[in-house]
């Protein structure tokens, strides 16, 4: 019957819009909700009958809300460089206490007082390890641990290698006497850590031991004041320089290897070294490894990469930050506190390195905002008010037509 | 795009333009500071979500003018200390400002007090019988004696002085290179985590001229923002984060046979005769310069004076056989002619027994005899009238005689041509370092003009730029009144619509 078929499509229609006033007030309550996806409200028909002559049965109409999950809410900077936002498709993998799993695009990560970095809903960052002998990072959820930031730990990395570039003056007289710890032609010094971070000076003497049937050849001797001999050289080679270049000879080492009172052997590359006539002149001297310091801070670079920053301006890196994507990320299944879930209309959880492929990069100091646009909102609130207000016609009409009839029987 | 993001793109610009003006006004603060202080600049880029922001604060820099500064500030210092020890060592030859080229006008040089002996000498010989006349030329030669006394004790104190100057260089030389090391790091952190480190890059280069002032140096700078410095001469300072340490045990009392310590890096030597790489700039290597070459150079001079009047007047045998023996020019207590030159100067005096104010007989000089041996005596018959003996020291002091090497100024010459030579010599030191010091003062003067003009503040340029940031400033406010009156249309004619009941 069709006036009774009408009064339920009305009254259908009222839920519907009832439940987009819904969305639109979950909208407007989560405008400044970080990492906040947008809620849709879809609309579908319901048709009852079939193209037959005669009576007409209405329908109506049934909603489903959407999360518009993929799309990129705009970034807006903060003053804390454990704030992040991904820009791009990726999130990140976080866990509640429980250890469950999530996505979410929620960075607002702030130190826990364990160290872990955990977002305003109280969910903790995940990452991959990068300490030495943690292996590579999985790219599974297997491998994943808290990222931690507890600045306490001290840290001594042992040096390994460094590079020692100079110009030997081509004009200096032949050196008198044999090279030792105190007789040389040009003197400088390195500084290397031992394995517990001692720093151990090294002395690197040059001396010219050119010969009438050798020119240009200089010795190079290497001492340390922390070696028990400190006057026993820790190596000594034989450099040969090219008259016309400068540089050393194809033939000359462009290593020296010193193994460190204390610590490891080092290879120190001298492959820049000069025989100019100018003066002695140092242009390049480092070596690797650092004293014990502690964390000073951390930096979060796009791909991902958390950076312990010693107090010795060292910095290490700690932990890789991954994000995840699904093939349907509108399909997520959302749940309290920004985050979401995989599931089998998502499709199967994908982690990898931020940068790679279109999971977007990691960008430290900014936050994702809310997607929701208060003015859309407002003016979809109208809209809803006047469809609601003109279902409600519909159902008065229908209404009015049924007492009509029943009036019509009552004569 | 929507409202709300065009007021968050807003928000962004009024943070933008006031991280500028907190630069700006940083500029216009350190516009006056005596350090150095270079201009920074807010380098703004595009936001991620549209808007603006501020990448980076930099600072000017110019390297090229900054090392030239750094040189020429320590080829200043090594002149200036020089300069203001010969300054020192000018009071043995009176004030070198109203000498004139001639030796003989400063009246308290060794030269002058040599040429007044001279002439008494000269005066006793015409008149040897006339004790007033003997009297004079002893008391002549006992002031030439104490003028050479008097100018080893300024050179000593000249030589102290440099000393305890560079035991005072060393601390501070340690100091500077202790704030270095901290301000180093915090740059390096800086750089690392992203933080403004341009106040802390200005206060590295500030105490960089500082060090320059005290030791000639070079920098290097890695890629992580620290830097190594290095000697003029190579030897390492400060690299990989660590301050090497610069050493010196420093001598209280300086004599003619001191040598003075080295100043050591690390253990090896940068100064003095045992370095294989010695500085050459900075206020270091002046005064070690002034310490071990200027002042013992002088000094041998001196010594070599000393040397050639004790052995004028030393006396020879007239009778027999035996040594020469000291005259009227002596050390003290001294039974024998010096075998060594050196710090004779310092103790050269004369005989007791000619003197008279000791009780000495000034008449000895005539006739010989000083020593007390009668074989020495000359005037055998004892007659008043006697001068043989004062013709043949005249003759012997005007005769050219060979002095060492070690004067650095012509051997071979007489005695008083020597004396005015050594003045020559002294006079051409301080004009040398002096026109040195001005150039050098110059250069200093120059080059930091060029920084300041290359990297410094410009209060007009700051004023006009405060004035487009005021303006950008209101404009980017105007856009958010602007979004507000927009969001109160919608709000406002939302509420006028009347939905059909």
């Amino acid at each position: 019957m069709g006036l009774f078929s009408a009064m339920t499509a009305s009254v259908s229609g009222m839920a519907a819009q009832a439940n987009s006033l819904a969305s639109i007030s979950e909208n407007i309550s989560n405008s400044n909700t970080t990492g906040y996806k947008e809620a849709n409200t879809n609309f579908q028909d319901l048709v009852d009958s079939f193209g037959s002559t005669g009576d007409y049965t209405a329908g109506g109409v049934t909603t489903t809300i959407r999360y518009n999950i993929a799309e990129q809410g705009s970034l807006t900077s903060t003053t804390s460089p454990t704030d992040l936002a991904v820009q791009g498709n990726g999130f990140f993998l976080v866990q509640n206490s429980a250890g469950a799993d999530f996505l979410t695009r929620d960075g607002s990560f702030v130190e826990s007082g364990n160290g872990n970095l955990v977002n305003a809903a109280g969910y903790t960052l995940m990452g991959y390890s990068l300490a030495p002998g943690a292996g590579t990072p999985s790219q599974s959820l297997s491998g994943l641990v808290p990222v931690n930031i507890n600045a306490t730990a001290l840290s001594a990395t042992p040096s390994t290698s460094g590079t020692f570039t100079a110009n030997l003056n081509s004009n200096a007289p032949v050196l008198a006497g044999a090279p030792s710890a105190t007789n040389s032609t040009s003197t400088s010094s390195l500084t290397a850590y031992d394995d517990l971070g001692n720093s151990v000076t090294l002395n690197l003497n040059f001396s010219n031991i050119s010969t009438a049937a050798s020119p240009n050849t200089w010795e190079v001797q290497v001492y340390s004041p922390a070696s028990p001999t400190p006057t026993t050289p820790l190596t000594t080679q034989t450099l040969n320089f090219d008259p016309t270049t400068g540089g050393l000879t194809a033939a000359s080492p462009t290593a020296l290897s010193v193994a460190i009172p204390g610590g490891n052997t080092v290879s120190i590359n001298i492959a820049g070294m000069t025989q100019l006539a100018s003066g002695f002149q140092v242009s390049t001297a480092n070596m690797n490894g650092n004293a014990p310091s502690q964390v000073q801070s951390v930096s979060i670079a796009t791909n991902g990469t958390l950076s312990y920053v010693y107090s010795n301006g060292q910095t290490v890196p700690a932990y890789q930050i991954p994000l995840g994507n699904v093939s349907s990320p509108d399909n997520l299944t959302n749940l309290s506190g920004e985050v979401f879930q995989p599931n089998s209309n998502s499709g199967s959880l994908v982690i990898g390195t931020a940068g790679t492929g279109s999971l977007g990069t990691i960008q430290s100091s900014e936050l994702e905002s809310s997607t929701v646009d208060l003015a859309t909102q407002l003016t979809n609130m109208v809209a809803t008010q006047s469809a609601y207000s003109a279902n409600s016609k519909v159902f008065q009409t229908a209404a009015d037509l049924l007492s009509t009839l029943n009036n019509l029987i009552g004569h | 795009m929507s409202l709300s993001t065009a007021s968050n793109i807003a928000q962004s610009g009024l943070n933008t333009v006031s991280s500028e003006i907190s630069v700006l006004s940083r500029n216009i603060a350190g516009a006056n500071n005596t350090g150095i202080s270079s201009e920074k600049t807010a380098n703004i880029i595009t936001a991620l979500g549209g808007g603006s922001q501020v990448a980076s604060i930099t600072r000017a820099t110019n390297l090229a003018v900054f090392q030239n500064l750094l040189q020429a500030t320590s080829a200043n210092a090594a002149q200036t200390s020089l300069l203001s020890g010969i300054s020192t060592l000018n009071q043995t030859i009176g004030n070198i400002s109203s000498s004139s080229s001639s030796s003989g006008s400063a009246d308290n040089s060794p030269a002058a007090l040599l040429s007044n002996f001279t002439n008494a000498l000269q005066s006793f010989e015409a008149s040897p019988s006339d004790s007033s006349l003997a009297t004079a030329a002893v008391s002549q030669a006992s002031a030439l004696a104490q003028g050479l006394n008097s100018a080893t004790a300024t050179i000593n104190t000249a030589r102290e002085q440099a000393d305890a100057g560079i035991a005072t260089s060393v601390q501070t030389i340690n100091s500077l290179l202790s704030q270095f090391q901290s301000v180093n790091t915090q740059i390096v952190n800086g750089m690392a985590t992203g933080a403004d480190v341009t106040d802390a890059q200005d206060a590295r280069d500030t105490i960089l001229t500082q060090l320059a002032q005290q030791i000639g140096i070079s920098t290097t700078t890695s890629p992580n923002g620290g830097m190594s410095i290095y000697t003029d001469s190579g030897v390492t300072l400060f690299q990989g984060g660590t301050a090497r340490t610069v050493t010196f045990s420093p001598t209280a009392t300086y004599t003619p046979s001191t040598t003075g310590n080295a100043v050591y890096v690390d253990g090896v030597p940068i100064t003095g005769s045992s370095a294989s790489t010695p500085i050459s700039t900075g206020n270091i290597a002046g005064l070690a310069n002034l310490r071990d070459n200027l002042a013992t150079t002088y000094q041998a001079q001196l010594d070599n004076m000393a040397g050639a009047l004790i052995a004028t007047f030393a006396e020879s045998p007239q009778s027999g056989s035996g040594p020469n023996l000291p005259g009227l020019f002596t050390t003290p207590g001294a039974t024998a002619l010096p075998t060594s030159t050196t710090g004779l100067a310092g103790q050269i005096t004369i005989n007791p027994s000619v003197d008279p104010s000791q009780g000495g007989n000034p008449f000895l000089l005539r006739d010989g005899g000083i020593s007390g041996n009668a074989n020495y005596v000359y005037n055998t018959t004892g007659q008043a009238s006697y001068s043989a003996r004062l013709s043949q020291l005249l003759t012997q002091l005007s005769a050219p005689q060979t002095f060492a090497a070690d004067g650095d100024i012509a051997t071979n010459t007489s005695l008083s041509a020597y004396a005015s030579g050594s003045v020559g010599w002294l006079e051409n030191q301080y004009s040398t370092a002096s026109s040195q010091q001005t150039y050098q003062s110059t250069l200093v003067s120059t080059a930091t003009t060029a920084l300041s003009n290359s990297t410094g503040v410009n209060i007009d340029t700051e004023m006009s730029k405060m004035l487009d940031l005021e303006n950008s400033y209101s404009a980017t406010a105007k856009l958010i009144s602007a979004i507000d009156s927009m969001f109160n249309t919608l709000v406002t004619n939302l509420s006028n619509i009347t939905v059909p009941a």
